[in-house]
């Protein structure tokens, strides 16, 4: 039989660490990961918002924050955005 | 008196507001002012006396301005679906 | 060098160490930790709100008080009371640290 991790699980594991965040449009979070829920809204720390527009890309600093987990895309755990 | 007192879920502030004149947003550059005549759990309203405001922004190819033309209507009674609705501001009290 | 005495081996009968945080970092938790503190909320069209979460829903309508409205930095409008419909919510950010 083989094992298998539910994805949610793989992010489970991921508390307490940083993580990137890409939304489904062109928006990207990276952060501490603090929590989340069954919807995927997570809770972050130590946030940078990144917007890609026309005019380049916009970063914004945030403290904590919960995320609306239904704009999300993808989520790379263990990563620093794209600045890594 | 003070109304954050009652308050204990947003749709409170909405039922605070019923038979008043209220503020909406809605998607698409549009917001509205009417009294509030009924709500429900999807936010679809009945709105009376409304004024409605759109924002139409035109833009030109080749300038640099944007061109803002505001257009205004009024209705006796209106209907407004829920998921248009992004913002509801009663009055300040 | 000084020996402090080991501390006391917890006995079978004393009541289990209290967990290191009341919290767990659930959204939960969040939000129990800013409801009446000044927050930033963001919808998915970029318009910013900062005001005071007053409360909010499952559904994340939020009610907020004092609160201003921002496009691209300057301030459009503001309103004593709020009420964000929750589908339009981007997300929720403490406005000082928590």
């Amino acid at each position: 039989m083989a094992s298998q991790v539910l994805p949610l699980e793989l992010i489970d594991r991921c508390i307490g660490s940083r993580i990137w965040v890409i939304m489904k449009t062109d928006r990207e979070f990276t952060g501490t990961l603090l929590g989340f829920d069954d919807f995927v809204n997570m809770v972050l720390e130590d946030v940078t918002e990144y917007e890609n527009t026309p005019e380049g890309r916009k970063k914004t600093q945030l403290h904590q924050t919960l995320l609306n987990g239904n704009n999300i895309c993808m989520l790379i755990p263990g990563s620093n955005g794209p600045d890594s | 008196m003070d109304t954050s007192l009652a308050i204990q879920e947003p749709f409170d502030l909405i039922r605070l507001s019923l038979s008043e004149r209220v503020f909406v947003k809605l998607r698409g550059d549009r917001e509205l002012t009417g009294v509030l005549h009924a709500y429900d759990g999807h936010m679809n309203l009945i709105l009376s006396d409304v004024e409605e405001t759109i924002m139409i922004i035109d833009q030109h190819e080749g300038t640099t301005g944007e061109q803002h033309t505001i257009a205004k209507r009024k209705m006796d009674m209106l209907f407004v679906r829920g998921d248009g609705v992004i913002l509801v501001s009663p009055p300040s009290r | 060098m000084d020996e402090s005495p080991p501390p006391p081996q917890p006995s079978e009968t004393s009541p289990p160490p209290p967990p290191p945080q009341a919290s767990t970092g659930s959204p939960t938790d969040f939000l129990k930790g800013v409801v009446g503190k000044r927050v930033v909320v963001r919808l998915t069209s970029g318009v910013d709100y900062k005001g005071i979460l007053s409360c909010l829903d499952g559904y994340m309508n939020i009610a907020l008080e004092q609160t201003e409205e921002h496009v691209n930095g300057t301030v459009t409008n503001r309103y004593g009371d709020a009420f964000i419909r929750g589908n339009n919510v981007l997300y929720i950010s403490a406005a000082e640290p928590v």
